[in-house]
């Protein structure tokens, strides 16, 4: 596709990663940050279709798929089924409040922006130049894993952590090989299960659940 | 085809155990797939020696020596775990403190946490180390959360959560190594391999050769449990139960540091040899000077195991941080010594707590008295964890501080035998109290704190032979290691060039 | 900017942007509250009943509280002040208005943001509670949405390398596909968010409740009466109309005059009108439909409208 398509599109493709990214800290309901979620899995595999028709790869468009199923599709339904018994739910005393936390992520969006400019130097072609956004991401999944006190959210950090290096390594490097992509994916899936268990665990045993509390283990 | 033999020994005994649903039979068959992964590995490592690196599936999977030591130290740190580990379910089962279905989720992940450790080390390919890695962390999540306690669950919740942090920001560095690789000319093909790495690091980018080592030391380092990404070592250690502590402390937290170490290889040839020392000495005696800290005031046995697995995982990454040939020699002795002698002592302490049924050092007085061949193997073991010849311990931290002079480090080595010895101090203190003393029962004030599910009446009669005996070998050898380095010196030569050629 | 206008061209058309402003912006919340009646299933009050009421407000007494100073008696006049500034250097109907050079973006919007520090200061100073308590909280959602105004039209300005106003409307004429980028729409959507605020409209504040749990605009203007009143409607008036004109030509700039001509100066003037009264539709349309966000709640829409306009600049930055 031509150039400056190519560019926008690509542009239009990342930019929807990191603004789901900041709507996960904006929305306080939990089922709204899971379908942010949901919708920055698709973004990012439409980033590596794009990159994949761009760069004649078809190993990325196989990637894209995976992403968008497991990404996409099935970390969202897990997630679904987590929260399941309390589709109402919302983050009600976040350690950081709404307002603070949008413009922490603006700081944190600025950082990656200044520093990550010579890695984009470095890598050189169109997708390097937006090479900051994926560590915008990261940082931002960082400051959801550290600014909100349910557990589901310490997931979706997670989960934001890993979308924004995967976003890093597709437009850094057009992905990693196709099978290390498929395992690093089914990782991520397995990672998932086994926290989702872990949270309702939680949930039956320590009732509606503030992180603060978990203050067992200590020195 | 050894290699895959090898990946698929552990298999064998998880698939066996799912088919058994936990029957004892089963479970031992289970053992003795890891007692042939350890035969198995030792024979890999001989035919190493003789021949040269080997590989297998199709290139998946490479042993050279490096690989081939670490094979023999997860072989017999999960030999002795499992043994044991058959042991525990049994009681568990027999006190219906836990149900079939659960002993068989316990055997099966153990088994495949042991299968993916090999694989780790045995990768040829860095993605496939990582995607390994990542699996033990699954894996090893619902095993810390075996007993179903608040407290084993916050120390999952914790471990999975911190881990997996880690081990983004580990994958966030692999990526960055393999784009220095791809602008260096590597194909894509194979550009991940540890070969094609070494042979073209010395074109690669230094800068992103040194923002990716820092990410990987950060994010590997997590699984090490170096400070300060160690948080969630006490917790998840003193809440397994001990056969996964064991197996956890000896040898997951050392998998973790052989990826660093061969990264370290990689980065000293793109970068020079300072970078990776300075960072790692950093880190580690911010480890020391943290283990030392909080060992001084522990009050529960295990947490103090586990802190002092971080001690030593400063002390590894010291002699790392020099990097000549014998600093790897001795780091890789280090590795086996302390992943022998720590689970030795995890299992102990497990069998102590099964006993007398609490887990801080004062409610437990007399175990000489009392229990003399358990008592006795604690405080054997803890001599060797604190490096006291004969063990090999001492063989390996004398020869990593000779090497820390030889490359002028000696202040860090300095500050690192500061620590050591403070160290000594507050672990002899502990041991002291809990060995030492008449044989009478604990105050009752003590025990009523403790958070643990109901003292079996059968554990009050003395410990099988069948329990001491393996703690014994693992000890012997030990000792053995540390006077008679013979059957390894040529494995350790051959490892530490790999690393430092 | 286009080569020098002659000054004359140059004072009319800022005299016309004058007038237009100050009789269209009454007319333009007429309209707004026409299209909102007619939604609702009423007949409501015709289009120019605003004008009519600034006409029977202008000639009632003007009444001030006895603890009131002269802050009070020059809020409303600094508002209109400002106000009439920045219709005057503004680009709504040509792209050379009066003061060419000065109808800077960082002018402009520290002109609108005077006037509304002004107002509050004004409901400050009434002494009452109701006065402080909306000035409080007027000024709440303003520490937010301030900033996110002048980041939204910073981005725009990046790709034209300058911020004159004047200078990124013949910027996008020319370069129509910079209208088509995120960054232009996440620019959009943080303008929007910030005239809802800043006019005091659903859903950050409902024009016509007078219940102190949710009066933000309403309780700054409670004490003011006769031409002083009259005097706060208009200006507020104007600034709706004016930042929902500036919408309209920062990011749809086409039938703007570009040249001193009566023509193009009329195609300018039609334009402008048809696309206020659209988007004023549009917005009483939305009106309609959202329900009153929670006190609490509005800074988190007014700090996502910051942070999206933060996205914004970064994209502008950073994009190829």
């Amino acid at each position: 596709m031509s150039g400056s398509s190519f560019s926008s599109s690509l542009t239009l493709g990342v930019g929807a990663v990191l603004v789901c990214a900041v709507a996960v800290l904006w929305l306080s309901a939990i089922r709204s940050v899971i379908r942010a979620i949901s919708l920055q899995g698709v973004a990012l595999g439409a980033v590596a279709v794009l990159l994949g028709v761009h760069l004649h790869d078809p190993a990325l468009i196989a990637t894209a798929a995976v992403v968008i199923a497991v990404k996409g599709v099935a970390i969202p339904m897990l997630l679904r089924h987590v929260t399941g018994g309390q589709p109402l739910a919302r983050e009600t005393r976040p350690l950081v409040n709404v307002p603070a936390s949008l413009v922490v992520s603006a700081a944190l969006i600025f950082l990656a922006f200044a520093r990550t400019r010579g890695i984009a130097r470095f890598v050189g072609t169109t997708a390097g130049t937006l090479v900051p956004v994926g560590f915008a991401t990261l940082l931002v999944g960082f400051f959801v894993l550290v600014a909100r006190r349910r557990p589901i959210f310490q997931m979706i950090g997670l989960l934001l952590v890993d979308n924004g290096i995967a976003l890093v390594a597709f437009l850094v490097t057009a992905g990693v090989p196709f099978l290390i992509e498929l395992g690093v994916s089914l990782d991520v899936l397995l990672g998932v299960v086994v926290l989702g268990v872990l949270a309702v665990r939680l949930r039956t045993d320590f009732g509606d659940l503030d992180l603060d509390a978990l203050q067992e283990l200590h020195d | 085809m050894a290699l895959v033999v090898l990946l698929l020994l552990p298999l064998l005994g998880a698939v066996v155990v799912a088919v058994g649903r936990a029957r004892p039979a089963a479970a031992w068959v289970a053992v003795g797939t890891n007692c042939g992964a350890l035969a198995l590995g030792t024979v890999v490592a001989v035919r190493e020696i003789q021949i040269g690196p080997m590989t297998g599936a199709w290139g998946v999977l490479r042993a050279d020596a490096l690989s081939a030591f670490m094979v023999v130290v997860i072989g017999a740190v999960a030999s002795l775990a499992s043994w044991l580990g058959v042991r525990m379910i049994a009681a568990e089962l027999a006190d219906g403190r836990s149900t079939p279905a659960r002993a068989t989720t316990y055997l099966v992940l153990v088994q495949a946490f042991v299968g993916n450790m090999l694989l780790a080390v045995l990768a040829a390919n860095v993605g496939v180390l990582w995607v390994a890695i990542e699996a033990t962390t699954i894996a090893t999540t619902f095993l810390v959360g075996h007993r179903r306690t608040k407290g084993s669950l916050e120390a999952s919740w914790k471990y999975i959560v911190i881990c997996s942090v880690g081990i983004a920001l580990a994958f966030l560095g692999t990526v960055l190594v393999y784009l220095a690789t791809l602008h260096a000319g590597g194909h894509s093909a194979g550009a991940l391999d540890w070969t094609s790495l070494m042979a073209h690091a010395s074109h690669f980018n230094p800068a992103v050769m040194r923002v990716a080592f820092a990410l990987l030391v950060l994010g590997y380092g997590t699984k090490v449990g170096l400070a300060p990404m160690h948080s969630w070592l006490p917790d998840a250690h003193s809440q397994a139960p001990a056969p996964v502590s064991a197996l956890m402390s000896g040898v997951l937290l050392t998998v973790a540091f052989y990826a660093i170490l061969r990264f370290k290889a990689v980065t000293d040839v793109a970068v020079g040899p300072g970078y990776s020392r300075a960072l790692l000495v950093a880190v580690s005696l911010l480890s020391l000077a943290l283990a030392a800290s909080l060992l001084l005031t522990q009050r529960d046995y295990k947490r103090m195991l586990a802190y002092h697995s971080i001690e030593h995982m400063g002390l590894i990454a010291l002699g790392a941080a020099a990097g000549i040939p014998l600093a790897i020699a001795a780091v890789l002795l280090h590795i086996l010594g302390h992943g022998l002698a720590k689970s030795v002592l995890f299992l102990t302490s497990g069998e102590i707590m099964a006993v007398e049924g609490t887990s801080r050092i004062d409610g437990i007085h007399g175990l000489l008295a009392r229990r003399p061949a358990l008592g006795g193997v604690f405080g054997v073991g803890l001599l060797a964890l604190l490096g006291l010849p004969p063990f090999s311990l001492f063989t390996s931290e004398l020869l990593m501080i000779r090497a820390e002079f030889q490359v002028g480090l000696g202040w860090a080595a300095a500050a690192a035998m500061v620590a050591m010895v403070v160290i000594f101090i507050a672990v002899a203190g502990h041991a002291r109290h809990m060995l030492f003393g008449p044989g009478t029962a604990p105050p009752e004030a003590v025990l009523a704190g403790t958070d643990l599910a109901a003292v079996p009446a059968a554990a009050v009669a003395r410990s099988s032979p069948l329990v001491t005996a393996p703690l014994i070998v693992g000890l012997v050898a030990c000792g053995v290691i540390g006077v008679f380095a013979w059957p390894l010196t040529e494995l350790l030569r051959a490892a530490a060039h790999v690393v430092a050629p | 900017m286009t080569g020098a206008w002659p000054a004359s061209t140059v004072a009319a058309t800022s005299l016309l942007q004058v007038v237009l402003v100050v009789v269209g912006g009454p007319l333009l919340v007429g309209l707004m509250r026409k299209v909102r009646c007619r939604l609702e299933g009423r007949v409501g009050p015709p289009i120019r009943q605003p004008l009519l009421d600034l006409r029977k407000l202008a000639r009632r007494e003007r009444i001030r509280p006895d603890q009131a100073s002269w802050v009070f008696s020059l809020a409303p006049l600094v508002l209109v002040g400002t106000t009439l500034v920045v219709v005057a250097i503004a680009p709504l109907l040509t792209t050379d208005p009066a003061f060419g050079s000065y109808a800077d973006l960082f002018a402009v919007v520290y002109l609108l943001l005077l006037g509304s520090v002004a107002l509050a200061l004004g409901a400050l100073d009434s002494g009452t509670a109701f006065g402080g308590m909306g000035a409080s909280r007027a000024m709440t959602i303003g520490a937010i949405a301030e900033p996110a105004l002048l980041l939204a039209i910073l981005a725009l300005s990046i790709p034209a390398h300058s911020s004159d106003l004047p200078a990124i409307v013949t910027g996008s004429l020319a370069h129509p596909i910079w209208l088509a980028t995120p960054q232009r729409l996440l620019a959009l959507v943080a303008f929007v968010i910030v005239i809802v605020a800043e006019s005091g409209r659903l859903p950050v504040d409902n024009p016509s409740t007078h219940l102190e749990l949710t009066m933000i605009h309403e309780a700054m203007i409670l004490e003011f009466a006769g031409s002083d009143l009259a005097l706060v409607k208009l200006g507020e008036s104007m600034r709706l109309t004016v930042m929902v004109a500036l919408l309209a030509d920062l990011f749809v700039p086409w039938g703007i005059a570009t040249a001193p001509g009566p023509a193009q100066v009329a195609i300018g003037l039609v334009s402008i009108i048809g696309k206020v009264a659209v988007l004023g539709v549009v917005l009483a349309a939305f009106e309609v439909a959202v329900a009153k966000l929670r006190l609490f709640r509005v800074p988190e829409l007014m700090a996502g409208a910051f942070v999206l306009a933060v996205l914004a600049v970064v994209s502008s930055l950073v994009t190829p």
